[in-house]
Protein backbone atom coordinates (compact mmCIF):
# COMPACT_ATOMS: atom_id res chain seq x y z
CA UNK A 1 0.00 0.00 0.00
CA UNK A 2 2.79 2.36 1.13
CA UNK A 3 4.60 1.19 -2.08
CA UNK A 4 1.26 2.15 -4.15
CA UNK A 5 0.74 5.72 -2.40
CA UNK A 6 4.83 6.31 -2.76
CA UNK A 7 4.54 5.12 -6.71
CA UNK A 8 1.37 7.92 -7.07
CA UNK A 9 2.55 10.24 -5.36
CA UNK A 10 5.99 10.17 -7.65
CA UNK A 11 3.77 10.25 -10.64
CA UNK A 12 1.98 13.55 -9.70
CA UNK A 13 5.04 15.26 -8.76
CA UNK A 14 6.42 14.12 -12.51
CA UNK A 15 3.11 15.93 -14.11
CA UNK A 16 3.99 18.89 -12.37
CA UNK A 17 5.82 21.84 -13.81
CA UNK A 18 9.82 22.10 -13.04
CA UNK A 19 10.54 18.62 -13.39
CA UNK A 20 10.13 17.99 -17.09
CA UNK A 21 13.23 20.49 -17.97
CA UNK A 22 15.12 19.00 -20.80
CA UNK A 23 18.48 18.69 -20.06
CA UNK A 24 21.14 18.24 -17.28
CA UNK A 25 23.09 20.64 -15.08
CA UNK A 26 26.42 18.86 -13.42
CA UNK A 27 26.52 20.92 -9.65
CA UNK A 28 22.70 21.63 -10.12
CA UNK A 29 19.51 20.27 -9.12
CA UNK A 30 18.78 17.32 -11.40
CA UNK A 31 17.64 17.79 -14.88
CA UNK A 32 17.61 21.29 -15.32
CA UNK A 33 19.98 23.25 -17.44
CA UNK A 34 22.73 25.40 -15.95
CA UNK A 35 23.61 28.81 -18.04
CA UNK A 36 27.37 29.86 -16.89
CA UNK A 37 28.79 33.63 -17.62
CA UNK A 38 28.49 34.00 -21.65
CA UNK A 39 30.66 37.67 -21.07
CA UNK A 40 31.37 39.70 -18.41
CA UNK A 41 31.58 43.71 -20.07
CA UNK A 42 33.95 45.76 -17.51
CA UNK A 43 34.03 49.60 -17.22
CA UNK A 44 36.97 51.24 -15.10
CA UNK A 45 36.05 53.30 -12.17
CA UNK A 46 38.30 55.89 -10.27
CA UNK A 47 38.21 56.25 -6.33
CA UNK A 48 36.88 59.64 -5.67
CA UNK A 49 39.38 61.63 -3.22
CA UNK A 50 37.91 64.09 -1.33
CA UNK A 51 36.02 66.61 -1.94
CA UNK A 52 36.50 66.15 -5.73
CA UNK A 53 33.76 67.94 -7.42
CA UNK A 54 32.67 66.88 -11.11
CA UNK A 55 33.54 70.17 -12.86
CA UNK A 56 33.93 68.48 -16.31
CA UNK A 57 36.54 69.79 -18.25
CA UNK A 58 39.48 67.38 -17.75
CA UNK A 59 37.88 64.66 -16.01
CA UNK A 60 37.24 61.86 -18.03
CA UNK A 61 34.05 61.46 -19.17
CA UNK A 62 34.59 57.43 -19.50
CA UNK A 63 35.49 56.70 -15.73
CA UNK A 64 32.86 55.94 -13.47
CA UNK A 65 33.61 57.10 -9.58
CA UNK A 66 33.75 55.54 -6.51
CA UNK A 67 34.48 56.19 -3.23
CA UNK A 68 36.34 54.01 -0.51
CA UNK A 69 34.19 54.04 2.20
CA UNK A 70 35.24 54.23 5.95
CA UNK A 71 35.03 52.58 9.02
CA UNK A 72 30.81 52.74 9.59
CA UNK A 73 30.30 53.67 6.28
CA UNK A 74 29.86 51.86 2.75
CA UNK A 75 31.32 52.74 -0.54
CA UNK A 76 29.18 54.55 -3.03
CA UNK A 77 29.29 54.44 -6.74
CA UNK A 78 27.49 52.80 -9.38
CA UNK A 79 24.74 50.76 -7.87
CA UNK A 80 21.95 50.45 -10.80
CA UNK A 81 21.50 50.24 -14.42
CA UNK A 82 19.65 49.06 -17.72
CA UNK A 83 20.05 47.78 -20.83
CA UNK A 84 18.53 50.27 -23.70
CA UNK A 85 17.10 48.32 -26.92
CA UNK A 86 20.34 48.29 -29.31
CA UNK A 87 22.22 46.45 -26.14
CA UNK A 88 23.93 49.61 -24.49
CA UNK A 89 23.96 49.98 -21.18
CA UNK A 90 22.79 53.36 -19.16
CA UNK A 91 24.48 53.23 -16.00
CA UNK A 92 23.62 55.37 -12.76
CA UNK A 93 26.54 57.16 -11.90
CA UNK A 94 25.46 59.08 -8.65
CA UNK A 95 28.62 60.54 -7.82
CA UNK A 96 28.89 62.33 -10.68
CA UNK A 97 25.35 63.64 -10.75
CA UNK A 98 24.52 62.05 -14.28
CA UNK A 99 23.98 58.71 -16.29
CA UNK A 100 26.90 57.41 -18.48
CA UNK A 101 25.77 55.24 -21.25
CA UNK A 102 28.22 52.50 -22.62
CA UNK A 103 28.01 50.31 -25.73
CA UNK A 104 27.79 46.65 -24.98
CA UNK A 105 31.60 46.47 -25.59
CA UNK A 106 32.40 48.63 -22.55
CA UNK A 107 33.33 51.65 -24.97
CA UNK A 108 31.72 55.10 -23.58
CA UNK A 109 29.25 57.21 -25.60
CA UNK A 110 27.77 59.74 -23.80
CA UNK A 111 26.51 60.77 -20.65
CA UNK A 112 23.35 62.88 -19.37
CA UNK A 113 23.30 65.35 -16.68
CA UNK A 114 20.95 65.22 -14.36
CA UNK A 115 21.76 67.48 -11.59
CA UNK A 116 21.25 64.92 -8.94
CA UNK A 117 22.27 62.06 -7.87
CA UNK A 118 20.63 58.61 -9.18
CA UNK A 119 20.73 55.33 -7.73
CA UNK A 120 17.92 53.73 -9.56
CA UNK A 121 17.56 53.94 -13.21
CA UNK A 122 15.27 51.86 -15.37
CA UNK A 123 13.73 51.46 -18.90
CA UNK A 124 9.39 51.39 -18.70
CA UNK A 125 7.04 49.30 -21.04
CA UNK A 126 6.78 52.83 -22.81
CA UNK A 127 10.63 53.26 -23.80
CA UNK A 128 11.51 56.39 -21.84
CA UNK A 129 13.91 56.03 -18.76
CA UNK A 130 13.08 56.49 -15.13
CA UNK A 131 15.10 57.84 -12.58
CA UNK A 132 15.00 57.98 -9.11
CA UNK A 133 17.10 60.49 -7.40
CA UNK A 134 19.00 59.05 -4.58
CA UNK A 135 18.52 61.70 -1.68
CA UNK A 136 15.28 62.54 -2.02
CA UNK A 137 13.66 59.55 -3.68
CA UNK A 138 12.35 61.40 -6.22
CA UNK A 139 11.18 60.17 -9.57
CA UNK A 140 11.74 61.41 -12.75
CA UNK A 141 11.38 60.69 -16.15
CA UNK A 142 13.92 61.08 -19.06
CA UNK A 143 13.26 60.10 -22.88
CA UNK A 144 15.17 58.24 -24.86
CA UNK A 145 17.83 61.17 -25.61
CA UNK A 146 18.32 61.93 -21.90
CA UNK A 147 16.29 65.13 -21.74
CA UNK A 148 13.84 65.53 -18.61
CA UNK A 149 10.25 65.00 -19.09
CA UNK A 150 8.82 66.70 -16.58
CA UNK A 151 4.76 65.93 -17.48
CA UNK A 152 5.96 62.69 -19.12
CA UNK A 153 3.12 59.76 -18.58
CA UNK A 154 4.93 56.42 -18.14
CA UNK A 155 4.28 52.82 -17.18
CA UNK A 156 6.29 51.56 -14.41
CA UNK A 157 7.69 48.15 -15.50
CA UNK A 158 5.59 45.33 -14.24
CA UNK A 159 6.90 42.27 -11.82
CA UNK A 160 4.33 39.32 -10.68
CA UNK A 161 4.09 38.87 -7.31
CA UNK A 162 5.68 36.60 -5.52
CA UNK A 163 5.18 34.32 -2.47
CA UNK A 164 7.70 31.29 -0.84
CA UNK A 165 5.63 28.92 0.63
CA UNK A 166 8.33 25.89 2.24
CA UNK A 167 11.53 26.14 2.01
CA UNK A 168 11.56 23.89 -0.94
CA UNK A 169 8.64 25.54 -3.26
CA UNK A 170 6.69 28.73 -4.10
CA UNK A 171 4.91 30.43 -6.53
CA UNK A 172 4.70 33.56 -8.99
CA UNK A 173 2.36 35.25 -10.12
CA UNK A 174 2.42 35.90 -14.31
CA UNK A 175 0.25 37.37 -16.98
CA UNK A 176 -0.46 36.90 -20.74
CA UNK A 177 0.71 38.94 -23.38
CA UNK A 178 -3.24 40.14 -22.73
CA UNK A 179 -2.33 41.27 -20.06
CA UNK A 180 -4.84 38.66 -18.36
CA UNK A 181 -3.90 36.61 -15.29
CA UNK A 182 -2.29 33.67 -15.99
CA UNK A 183 -1.89 30.30 -13.95
CA UNK A 184 1.22 31.13 -11.56
CA UNK A 185 4.33 29.60 -11.76
CA UNK A 186 5.25 26.95 -9.72
CA UNK A 187 8.92 27.48 -8.31
CA UNK A 188 10.36 23.61 -6.88
CA UNK A 189 13.78 24.18 -4.98
CA UNK A 190 15.21 20.45 -5.30
CA UNK A 191 18.42 21.44 -4.58
CA UNK A 192 19.94 19.10 -1.77
CA UNK A 193 20.96 20.69 1.16
CA UNK A 194 19.60 23.89 0.57
CA UNK A 195 16.54 26.04 1.92
CA UNK A 196 14.64 28.68 -0.21
CA UNK A 197 14.82 31.64 0.91
CA UNK A 198 13.20 34.17 -1.71
CA UNK A 199 11.49 34.57 -4.97
CA UNK A 200 11.76 37.90 -7.13
CA UNK A 201 10.05 38.07 -10.40
CA UNK A 202 12.57 40.16 -12.67
CA UNK A 203 10.76 40.03 -16.07
CA UNK A 204 8.21 38.15 -18.52
CA UNK A 205 9.51 39.07 -22.04
CA UNK A 206 7.19 39.18 -25.52
CA UNK A 207 7.21 35.51 -25.84
CA UNK A 208 6.31 34.96 -22.23
CA UNK A 209 9.65 33.69 -20.79
CA UNK A 210 9.82 34.52 -17.18
CA UNK A 211 12.91 35.17 -15.26
CA UNK A 212 12.81 34.94 -11.43
CA UNK A 213 15.78 35.37 -9.10
CA UNK A 214 15.85 32.80 -6.47
CA UNK A 215 18.20 33.29 -2.88
CA UNK A 216 19.12 29.92 -1.21
CA UNK A 217 20.81 28.98 2.18
CA UNK A 218 21.88 26.08 3.71
CA UNK A 219 19.44 23.83 5.30
CA UNK A 220 18.80 23.51 8.73
CA UNK A 221 20.58 25.17 11.48
CA UNK A 222 21.78 28.49 10.35
CA UNK A 223 25.42 29.85 9.85
CA UNK A 224 25.71 32.67 12.43
CA UNK A 225 26.36 35.49 9.47
CA UNK A 226 24.11 35.92 6.53
CA UNK A 227 25.25 33.15 4.09
CA UNK A 228 23.00 33.37 0.77
CA UNK A 229 23.24 31.98 -3.01
CA UNK A 230 21.31 33.13 -5.97
CA UNK A 231 20.84 32.47 -8.94
CA UNK A 232 17.97 33.49 -11.78
CA UNK A 233 15.71 30.68 -13.36
CA UNK A 234 14.14 30.83 -16.95
CA UNK A 235 10.13 29.39 -17.08
CA UNK A 236 8.74 29.57 -20.64
CA UNK A 237 5.66 30.72 -21.39
CA UNK A 238 3.72 27.36 -19.74
CA UNK A 239 5.15 27.99 -16.34
CA UNK A 240 7.96 24.71 -17.52
CA UNK A 241 11.55 25.15 -16.05
CA UNK A 242 13.93 25.65 -18.85
CA UNK A 243 16.88 26.50 -17.06
CA UNK A 244 19.10 28.57 -14.39
CA UNK A 245 22.08 30.65 -14.16
CA UNK A 246 25.26 30.21 -12.45
CA UNK A 247 25.43 30.94 -8.76
CA UNK A 248 25.81 34.73 -8.99
CA UNK A 249 28.76 36.55 -7.54
CA UNK A 250 28.20 38.55 -4.69
CA UNK A 251 31.52 39.54 -3.78
CA UNK A 252 30.41 43.61 -4.16
CA UNK A 253 32.35 47.00 -3.27
CA UNK A 254 28.89 49.08 -3.84
CA UNK A 255 25.93 47.65 -2.82
CA UNK A 256 23.88 47.31 -5.89
CA UNK A 257 20.02 48.95 -5.55
CA UNK A 258 19.18 47.31 -9.27
CA UNK A 259 21.65 44.22 -9.11
CA UNK A 260 19.29 42.39 -12.26
CA UNK A 261 17.97 43.35 -15.74
CA UNK A 262 17.00 40.71 -17.96
CA UNK A 263 17.26 41.71 -21.89
CA UNK A 264 16.05 39.74 -24.79
CA UNK A 265 16.52 36.76 -23.43
CA UNK A 266 19.93 37.60 -21.79
CA UNK A 267 20.04 38.15 -17.51
CA UNK A 268 22.50 41.06 -16.86
CA UNK A 269 24.21 41.75 -13.08
CA UNK A 270 26.05 44.78 -12.16
CA UNK A 271 28.69 44.58 -10.02
CA UNK A 272 30.77 47.40 -8.77
CA UNK A 273 33.92 46.09 -7.49
CA UNK A 274 36.85 48.26 -6.35
CA UNK A 275 38.44 49.18 -9.70
CA UNK A 276 35.67 48.22 -12.15
CA UNK A 277 32.06 47.66 -13.19
CA UNK A 278 31.39 44.21 -14.12
CA UNK A 279 28.44 43.75 -15.87
CA UNK A 280 28.33 39.81 -16.07
CA UNK A 281 25.69 37.95 -18.94
CA UNK A 282 24.06 34.36 -19.10
CA UNK A 283 22.48 34.28 -22.32
CA UNK A 284 20.04 32.31 -21.96
CA UNK A 285 18.85 31.92 -25.51
CA UNK A 286 21.97 29.78 -26.59
CA UNK A 287 21.00 27.23 -25.17
CA UNK A 288 22.08 24.80 -22.74
CA UNK A 289 25.67 24.28 -23.11
CA UNK A 290 25.71 20.69 -20.77
CA UNK A 291 23.59 18.34 -23.16
CA UNK B 1 59.46 18.92 48.09
CA UNK B 2 58.95 22.22 45.55
CA UNK B 3 55.27 20.33 44.41
CA UNK B 4 53.67 23.19 47.39
CA UNK B 5 55.42 26.30 46.15
CA UNK B 6 54.28 24.94 42.71
CA UNK B 7 50.58 24.05 43.83
CA UNK B 8 50.33 27.62 46.23
CA UNK B 9 51.47 29.31 42.49
CA UNK B 10 49.01 27.78 40.45
CA UNK B 11 46.11 28.36 43.61
CA UNK B 12 46.94 32.08 43.33
CA UNK B 13 46.61 31.71 39.22
CA UNK B 14 43.62 30.16 39.54
CA UNK B 15 42.02 32.46 42.36
CA UNK B 16 43.39 35.85 39.94
CA UNK B 17 41.73 34.15 37.24
CA UNK B 18 38.60 33.72 38.77
CA UNK B 19 38.36 37.30 40.59
CA UNK B 20 39.31 38.69 36.92
CA UNK B 21 36.09 36.72 35.32
CA UNK B 22 34.09 37.94 38.33
CA UNK B 23 35.35 41.19 37.62
CA UNK B 24 34.63 41.02 33.86
CA UNK B 25 30.97 39.82 34.34
CA UNK B 26 30.03 41.97 37.00
CA UNK B 27 30.86 44.74 34.35
CA UNK B 28 28.91 43.31 32.06
CA UNK B 29 26.29 42.84 34.15
CA UNK B 30 26.62 46.63 35.50
CA UNK B 31 26.17 47.54 31.73
CA UNK B 32 23.40 45.56 30.83
CA UNK B 33 21.69 46.82 34.09
CA UNK B 34 22.57 50.04 32.94
CA UNK B 35 21.17 50.03 29.38
CA UNK B 36 17.52 51.17 29.28
CA UNK B 37 14.91 49.27 28.82
CA UNK B 38 12.71 49.06 25.91
CA UNK B 39 10.04 47.26 23.66
CA UNK B 40 10.15 46.37 20.40
CA UNK B 41 6.86 48.59 19.69
CA UNK B 42 8.89 51.80 20.80
CA UNK B 43 11.72 50.59 18.37
CA UNK B 44 10.55 50.36 15.40
CA UNK B 45 8.41 53.81 16.67
CA UNK B 46 11.51 55.69 16.87
CA UNK B 47 12.59 53.87 13.42
CA UNK B 48 9.64 55.30 11.53
CA UNK B 49 9.86 59.02 13.88
CA UNK B 50 13.50 59.42 12.08
CA UNK B 51 12.68 57.77 8.97
CA UNK B 52 9.33 59.72 8.28
CA UNK B 53 10.55 63.00 9.38
CA UNK B 54 10.12 66.17 7.29
CA UNK B 55 12.41 68.96 7.00
CA UNK B 56 13.37 71.81 4.63
CA UNK B 57 17.00 72.35 3.26
CA UNK B 58 17.88 75.67 3.69
CA UNK B 59 20.82 77.94 1.89
CA UNK B 60 22.39 78.08 5.00
CA UNK B 61 22.07 74.29 5.62
CA UNK B 62 24.30 73.69 2.17
CA UNK B 63 27.43 74.82 4.20
CA UNK B 64 29.96 73.32 6.65
CA UNK B 65 31.21 76.40 8.55
CA UNK B 66 34.14 74.25 9.69
CA UNK B 67 35.03 72.17 6.10
CA UNK B 68 35.78 74.12 3.26
CA UNK B 69 36.16 71.04 1.14
CA UNK B 70 32.27 70.32 2.43
CA UNK B 71 29.48 69.39 -0.48
CA UNK B 72 25.79 68.98 0.08
CA UNK B 73 23.37 66.21 -0.62
CA UNK B 74 20.77 68.68 -1.70
CA UNK B 75 19.43 72.04 -2.91
CA UNK B 76 18.18 74.79 -1.08
CA UNK B 77 14.17 74.80 -0.86
CA UNK B 78 14.05 70.95 -1.04
CA UNK B 79 11.34 69.47 0.81
CA UNK B 80 13.08 65.65 2.13
CA UNK B 81 12.02 63.16 4.29
CA UNK B 82 14.17 61.19 6.79
CA UNK B 83 16.76 62.79 9.16
CA UNK B 84 20.51 63.04 7.36
CA UNK B 85 23.08 60.87 7.34
CA UNK B 86 25.67 62.57 8.65
CA UNK B 87 28.91 60.16 9.63
CA UNK B 88 29.82 60.59 13.15
CA UNK B 89 26.21 61.96 14.15
CA UNK B 90 23.79 60.33 16.72
CA UNK B 91 21.35 63.28 16.45
CA UNK B 92 18.06 62.93 17.75
CA UNK B 93 15.12 64.49 15.75
CA UNK B 94 14.61 67.05 18.08
CA UNK B 95 18.39 67.92 18.12
CA UNK B 96 18.55 67.96 14.42
CA UNK B 97 15.91 70.47 14.12
CA UNK B 98 17.31 72.96 16.17
CA UNK B 99 20.70 72.76 14.54
CA UNK B 100 18.92 73.22 10.97
CA UNK B 101 17.54 76.10 12.35
CA UNK B 102 20.89 77.79 13.60
CA UNK B 103 22.19 77.16 9.70
CA UNK B 104 24.07 73.94 10.69
CA UNK B 105 25.21 71.85 7.34
CA UNK B 106 22.37 69.11 6.72
CA UNK B 107 24.33 65.68 6.63
CA UNK B 108 27.88 65.10 6.06
CA UNK B 109 30.04 61.81 4.51
CA UNK B 110 33.05 60.68 5.84
CA UNK B 111 35.48 62.25 3.45
CA UNK B 112 34.85 65.32 5.23
CA UNK B 113 35.26 63.68 8.49
CA UNK B 114 32.79 63.95 11.42
CA UNK B 115 31.89 67.40 11.34
CA UNK B 116 30.59 69.39 14.23
CA UNK B 117 29.34 71.58 12.42
CA UNK B 118 26.54 69.34 10.70
CA UNK B 119 23.60 67.42 11.40
CA UNK B 120 22.43 63.85 11.10
CA UNK B 121 22.80 60.86 11.82
CA UNK B 122 24.68 57.52 11.37
CA UNK B 123 23.93 54.14 10.94
CA UNK B 124 25.04 53.24 14.10
CA UNK B 125 23.71 55.92 15.45
CA UNK B 126 20.39 55.42 14.30
CA UNK B 127 19.89 51.98 15.59
CA UNK B 128 20.89 52.67 18.93
CA UNK B 129 19.09 55.66 19.12
CA UNK B 130 15.66 52.78 17.69
CA UNK B 131 17.36 50.96 20.68
CA UNK B 132 16.89 53.62 23.17
CA UNK B 133 20.64 54.77 23.57
CA UNK B 134 19.54 58.36 22.25
CA UNK B 135 21.42 60.05 25.42
CA UNK B 136 24.58 58.27 24.59
CA UNK B 137 26.34 60.58 22.19
CA UNK B 138 28.29 57.99 19.83
CA UNK B 139 29.94 55.38 22.14
CA UNK B 140 28.68 52.65 20.01
CA UNK B 141 30.04 51.35 16.57
CA UNK B 142 29.28 48.36 14.12
CA UNK B 143 32.62 47.30 16.11
CA UNK B 144 31.33 47.37 19.62
CA UNK B 145 27.60 47.15 19.46
CA UNK B 146 28.33 43.62 20.79
CA UNK B 147 28.65 45.02 24.02
CA UNK B 148 24.61 45.94 23.92
CA UNK B 149 23.63 43.52 22.24
CA UNK B 150 23.56 39.60 21.57
CA UNK B 151 24.32 37.45 18.83
CA UNK B 152 21.05 35.54 19.40
CA UNK B 153 21.15 31.52 18.33
CA UNK B 154 18.64 31.81 16.02
CA UNK B 155 18.21 30.95 11.76
CA UNK B 156 18.71 34.62 10.87
CA UNK B 157 16.17 33.78 7.91
CA UNK B 158 12.77 32.75 10.09
CA UNK B 159 13.41 34.11 13.76
CA UNK B 160 14.32 37.24 13.53
CA UNK B 161 12.33 39.72 15.18
CA UNK B 162 11.34 43.43 14.31
CA UNK B 163 13.88 45.30 16.43
CA UNK B 164 16.65 43.20 15.77
CA UNK B 165 19.63 44.53 13.34
CA UNK B 166 21.55 43.15 11.04
CA UNK B 167 25.64 44.50 11.69
CA UNK B 168 28.69 43.57 9.41
CA UNK B 169 31.40 44.92 11.89
CA UNK B 170 33.52 48.14 10.75
CA UNK B 171 30.99 48.78 7.92
CA UNK B 172 27.08 49.27 8.10
CA UNK B 173 24.56 48.16 10.39
CA UNK B 174 20.27 48.10 9.87
CA UNK B 175 17.39 47.69 11.87
CA UNK B 176 15.10 44.85 10.67
CA UNK B 177 11.82 45.11 10.90
CA UNK B 178 10.53 42.21 9.18
CA UNK B 179 9.96 38.98 7.11
CA UNK B 180 7.43 39.33 3.79
CA UNK B 181 5.80 36.23 1.98
CA UNK B 182 8.62 36.74 -0.70
CA UNK B 183 11.22 35.96 1.55
CA UNK B 184 12.71 39.18 1.24
CA UNK B 185 13.16 41.66 4.24
CA UNK B 186 12.39 45.05 5.51
CA UNK B 187 14.99 47.40 6.87
CA UNK B 188 15.00 50.44 8.16
CA UNK B 189 18.92 52.17 7.86
CA UNK B 190 21.16 55.77 8.08
CA UNK B 191 21.61 55.29 4.64
CA UNK B 192 25.12 56.89 2.99
CA UNK B 193 24.00 56.48 -0.51
CA UNK B 194 20.44 57.63 0.03
CA UNK B 195 22.06 60.35 2.46
CA UNK B 196 19.09 60.23 5.20
CA UNK B 197 17.12 57.19 7.19
CA UNK B 198 14.76 55.04 4.92
CA UNK B 199 13.05 52.17 5.33
CA UNK B 200 12.46 49.66 2.06
CA UNK B 201 12.41 46.29 1.47
CA UNK B 202 15.43 44.25 -0.28
CA UNK B 203 16.80 40.81 -0.89
CA UNK B 204 19.25 39.15 1.40
CA UNK B 205 22.10 39.14 -1.01
CA UNK B 206 23.17 42.70 0.00
CA UNK B 207 23.61 41.32 3.80
CA UNK B 208 25.89 38.67 2.90
CA UNK B 209 28.23 38.48 5.58
CA UNK B 210 25.89 40.39 8.00
CA UNK B 211 25.23 38.96 11.73
CA UNK B 212 21.91 39.41 13.49
CA UNK B 213 22.08 41.17 16.87
CA UNK B 214 19.27 41.42 19.17
CA UNK B 215 19.59 44.58 22.04
CA UNK B 216 19.98 43.36 25.72
CA UNK B 217 17.85 45.70 26.87
CA UNK B 218 14.76 44.70 25.18
CA UNK B 219 11.64 43.78 27.08
CA UNK B 220 9.86 40.99 25.58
Amino acid sequence: MARLSALMLLFILSALPGTTAPVESPGGPPNICSYPISQTVRIPVAIRRAGDADQGGDTDAALLWVTSGAKDELPEGPSSFDVLEDGSFVIADPLRDRLAIFDSNAKFLQEWKLGFAADSVSITANELILVEEASTGTLHVLDRSGRLQPDAYTVLPQRGEASVLTPKNGIVARKGRDGQNRAPIEVRFDRPGQALLSLESLATDAAGNSFIALESTVEGKASPDVNVDKVVRRYDSEGLLVGETSTLPLDYFVTPVDELRVHRGSVYQLQTTKSEVRINIWKTNEGCPHP
Amino acid sequence: MNSLPNLRLVMRAVTGLSVLTAVLVCAQTTVIARLPRTSRAEILARARKLAEHGWVCNASNLNASCSHRYRSDWKAGQHITGLPYRWGGADTVEEFDKKIAQGLAAGAHSQFGVLSCAAGVDCSGFVTQCWGLAGSGHAYSTSNLRDIAGEPKYNWFSDMKPGDALNLAGSHVVLFTGYNHDGTINVCEASGSKARVVCHATTWSRFKGYRPLQYKGIDE
